[in-house]
This record gives structure tokens, C-alpha cells and sequence, in this order.
């Protein structure tokens, strides 16, 4: 199980005035940050055994890292398909409305499309300038679970995942798979081996084939500027650049000091700080 | 018959390259090596851990016999292959020399599973496998596990426990592991959800061998045999006794074995 959290040494929690805390309960990794007066304080990143179980150790070793106890975060949100799982959240937000409201805070206001490619889902997102989201549109099931696919064609063709996206670059030429169903394209990929094919053409053909199914998705659900992605997949190369290509319409660069797969729990504990302002406005 | 030969069975799958080392009806050792993308590379491999396991040198083997999916590929120099064994053939000479009284082998394997029948000489009467749709029951079960946070033997005792009937699409792997996904999302419990994991895979073997006389006894090969919970679920399915044997992943290295010249 895969563990990590890190934290802005810069900022000082007791000092604070506003402590939140958003939880991107996924279908692989649970991402948890907490925000303090607006400022991203502290991540972590926890690897799925059910979805609770990895949604509170995400959340424990946050507060371990920071010295806090939960009776510090003031407000918690929790997002991602396991957000009903998550025990100390004060509300619920769907993914769709936070992966737009976090693009938006990472990004700027100009961004009006946001692939959120992660681990299960893959869903195209449209949103306004203050980071509202006004449309979306999933992936069918049969598109389903293309981030995880990514780890079991690694261990497939024998490297390690981080490296597969930049093979995929490799090639110009690579026969072609399956577009449409992961399993006949693992299966297909695994006949390119027996015919001998270079691993790199392999790894393109596979990359291709996935990004072939997820740009459908995107210019199905059409494609504004700025159009930026997030989650798991925006950190392989071979999955942009190919998707990139094929919408022909590039992607603002990711920023050096957000990791996109926070994108959606920042937008999370963005919502966690707007409930708290009202809340304390109430009062 | 080559009693004093000293044979390699090499079986080059989808996901892992099996090696045996066999002196007559003997078994002296065996590896099982990730085949990865260089076929050649890891039967090498194979061939070497299996030799040191037996506890001979490489340069001692007589010969070798290679079996799998990518059996054509691995037969390229340095190795000396004397020769290829079609995988069905070294899965019913393999299970027929493990146990006598088999008639029929299920082979569960990472990409294809397949049932094959024979008669009381270990020779072939019938062979079915699964359509492309059903492909990668052992990837899935190994991705599943992944997804668990488990391992693949903790994944078989979880589905041990379950005693509920949850169930995940019928047809796709795919489609199977967003349900696993879901049931997860709304907090099942993971026994349950390991549990309908193990059904799934089952249920898919079982549907390849309803059009198949399975002709007793029934024995089960390949990794997946491995897992005491799928072999409690499909016997259960097919109302069937089911014999895992021995070395269930090797049958079909020994299998290429007994065909080539291994016999007693």
C-alpha cells in the first residue's frame, strides 16, 4: 500500500484562522489536503484496500504530518466515488463540481474544459470562469478503468509505469489496437509480442489505443479553451500528448507545484472553505 | 523410452515462463519467471533458475521441449528446442502424467483459459477455449487483488469468508471490474467483493465448459488453480469434483516434456 504526504513548511497552522480539509475518495488512491486561509498547507496520497479504510489513513497521515487532530479542520469535504464512505466529512461534493472548481484555482480563470483522466472514470468537464462547472460527460463502462489498465500493461510488457509515457513518444510508426475495449487491446498487445514487434511500438500502439478512446470522449463532449487535465493520467506523457494530437487542441502546461492528481480534493476543501465562511457568517 | 535423458519443459504463456527439469518420470525442478516483452530472455531465465533448482548445469540438458503461446518464439537460438508441443497437447499429457486417472484438464491460465479432454493413453478427444471477450482471467484476478490493496493468496481467503451472493457483470472483465469498483465505492465489504470477484471468474469458466463433455476425473491447471476460492466456487458451479494437481502451473512445461520423449 502506498503511502505519501507531504507539507509547506512555510505556513504554521496555529497561526491560522480558517483550517480545511478536502478528501478525494477515488477508486484507487484517496487524496486528502488541507487549505489554511486559502493556502495549500499539506497533501497526502493513499493507495485503496476499501474505500474508508484508505480514505481515513489518508486523512490520519495528513493530520500525523501536520501534528493535528481532527478536531483542528474546521470543515471537511468529501468528493470521488467513495465520498459517502469518508466518516468525518461535514458534506459530500461530487467530483465533477470540485475537478472543476480545483482546475480553475490551479489554472486561472481562462480554463474552460478539464479532462479529469483518473484511475476508474474519465470524464470531460465545462466550466465558467469562477471555476463552476455547467456541463460534463463520463466515460461509457466499456472505457471504464483505463488509469488502472496502465500498471497491469506495465507489468505486462515488463517496465515500470512512470516510464511507459515516455516510450509511448518513441515510435512514429506502430500498428494499430483495439480502440474501443482494454481487454482486446491487452490481448492484442500481447500477439505484437508473439509477432515480435518492438516493446516501444507495443507500449505507443497500447498508449494510442487508450488515448484514441478518451479524445472520442473529449470531442464528443467538445473541447473550449483553455483546456487543461487532471488526475492520475495528466502525469503520462504518452496518454496527453497522444490525446493532445488527436483533439488537436493543446493542453496548458501543468503547473511544477500542483500535482494534478490533488486537482479535485483541492476543489473539495475549496467547497469545505465556502461552507465554513457561511457558516461563520450565520452565526 | 529416454530413461537416462535429462529434458527441459519449457512453457512460454502470455504473463509467465514456466521451466521444468525431468530425468525420466522424475521431476527435479522447476521456475517460473514474468515473460515480459523478450520471450527469449525469460525462457533463458526460466531454464536457468529450473537447472539450478534441480541442481544440474545447464549444459547437462539433453534437450529441450517448449509449449505455450509463445513457444515459436522461444525456440530461437541459443536455445536447443527439440522440439514444439501445441499447449493442449502438453496440457493432457501433462495432467495425464500427474495424475493417472484424469480424463479432463481445465487450465486457468493469465490470458486463456481452456478445457481439454482425453482419452486413457493421454491422447486428445476434445479441446475448447474462450472467446476473446473472456480473455485475462488471470490478469484480472491479479488486478483485482491490486485493487484490494491485497494479495493474490489474501484475495482467496477473503472470498472464502464471503457468504453473501453479490455478483458483477456477466460478460466483460472490464465491465466486471467497474462493478468490483462500485461495490467497493458503497462500502461493501471486501470479504463480499472478493467474493463476487471470485464467482466472476468462475462463472466464465464454467460457461466455456458447458459445451464440453467433462469426462472424469476433472483436473485443474494453471496459476489460477492456485486459489482455493475458485476452485470451492467452480466446483460448486459445475457440480463437479475438481482435483487440483500438483505443480498446477507446470503442466504444461511437463506436458512438453512427456510428449518429447520423457516417458517412464
Amino acid at each position: 500500500m502506498s503511502e505519501y504526504a507531504s507539507i509547506n513548511e512555510e505556513l504554521d497552522w496555529k497561526k491560522a484562522e480558517r483550517i480545511v480539509a478536502g478528501i478525494d475518495s477515488g477508486a484507487v488512491n484517496s487524496k486528502a489536503l488541507i487549505l489554511l486561509d486559502g493556502k495549500p498547507y499539506a497533501f497526502s496520497q493513499i493507495r485503496n484496500r476499501t474505500v474508508k479504510e484508505s480514505a481515513v489513513k489518508a486523512a490520519d497521515a495528513l493530520l500525523d504530518k501536520c501534528g493535528m487532530k481532527m478536531e483542528n479542520i474546521q470543515y471537511a469535504v468529501a468528493t470521488g466515488c467513495g465520498r459517502m464512505q469518508v466518516p468525518f466529512a461535514a458534506q459530500t461534493v461530487t467530483d465533477v463540481v470540485c475537478g472543476a472548481a480545483g482546475a480553475v484555482r490551479i489554472w486561472g480563470p481562462s480554463v474552460r474544459t478539464v479532462l479529469d483522466a483518473g484511475g476508474q472514470s474519465c470524464k470531460v468537464i465545462h466550466c465558467t470562469d469562477k471555476g463552476r462547472a455547467t456541463a460534463f460527460l463520463w466515460n461509457d463502462k466499456c472505457a471504464a478503468g483505463i488509469g488502472r489498465s496502465m500498471e497491469v500493461f506495465a507489468d505486462l510488457v515488463g517496465k515500470e509505469v512512470t516510464e511507459i509515457g515516455k516510450i509511448a513518444l518513441q515510435s512514429d510508426k506502430f500498428p494499430k489496437v483495439s480502440d474501443f475495449c482494454a481487454v482486446y487491446a491487452q490481448s492484442e498487445i500481447l500477439d505484437l509480442m508473439r509477432n515480435k514487434v518492438p516493446v516501444e511500438q507495443a507500449i505507443t500502439a497500447y498508449h494510442y489505443g487508450m488515448a484514441k478512446r478518451i479524445s472520442t470522449l473529449v470531442a464528443r463532449a467538445g473541447v473550449k479553451k483553455d483546456f487543461v487535465i487532471i488526475g492520475g493520467l495528466a502525469k503520462n506523457p504518452g496518454i496527453t500528448e497522444w490525446v493532445e494530437k488527436l483533439v488537436k487542441v493543446n493542453r496548458l502546461a501543468p503547473k511544477p507545484e500542483w500535482d494534478p492528481t490533488y486537482t479535485t480534493a483541492l476543489g473539495a476543501a475549496l467547497f469545505a472553505e465556502g461552507f465554513l465562511m457561511r457558516q461563520g457568517a450565520g452565526k | 523410452m529416454n530413461k537416462e535423458k535429462l529434458l527441459a519443459g519449457l512453457d512460454a504463456g502470455h504473463i509467465h515462463t514456466k521451466a521444468v527439469i525431468m530425468r525420466g518420470g522424475e521431476i527435479l525442478g522447476y521456475s517460473t519467471v514474468p515473460t515480459g516483452f523478450d520471450v527469449v530472455a525469460a525462457a533463458i531465465t526460466a531454464l536457468k533458475d529450473a537447472s539450478s533448482n534441480a541442481g544440474v548445469s545447464g549444459g547437462a540438458l539433453d534437450g529441450i521441449a517448449a509449449t505455450g503461446i509463445f513457444k515459436d518464439v522461444a525456440v530461437e537460438p541459443p536455445l536447443q528446442v527439440i522440439g514444439t508441443v501445441p499447449e493442449y497437447v502438453a496440457d493432457a499429457k501433462g495432467a495425464f502424467f500427474l495424475n493417472r486417472n484424469s480424463r479432463t484438464v481445465i487450465d486457468i491460465g493469465g490470458n486463456i483459459h481452456k478445457a481439454i479432454s482425453f482419452d486413457r493413453n493421454g491422447d486428445l478427444r476434445d479441446v475448447i477455449q474462450n472467446d476473446k471477450c473472456a480473455d485475462g482471467m488471470g490478469i484480472f484476478y491479479t488486478n483485482m487483488a491490486r485493487a484490494l490493496g491485497v494479495s493474490e493468496k489474501e484475495l482467496s481467503e477473503l472470498a472464502l469468508q464471503s457468504t453473501g451472493d453479490l455478483s458483477l457483470a456477466v460478460q466483460c472483465s472490464l465491465s466486471a471490474e467497474s462493478d468490483a469498483i462500485d461495490l467497493l465505492c458503497q462500502g461493501r465489504d471486501i470479504t463480499e467483493v472478493a467474493g463476487a470477484i471470485s464467482r466472476f471468474i468462475v462463472e466464465r469458466v464454467a460457461d466455456m465448459c458447458t459445451v464440453m463433455n467433462l469426462t472424469r476425473e476433472v483436473v485443474v491447471a494453471g496459476g489460477l488453480a492456485k486459489s482455493p476460492a475458485l476452485i470451492k466456487h467452480l466446483a460448486s458451479l459445475l457440480k463437479q469434483e475438481l482435483i487440483v494437481l500438483d505443480l498446477p502451473e507446470y503442466v504444461g512445461a511437463i506436458g512438453a516434456v512427456m510428449n518429447d520423449g520423457g516417458g517412464e
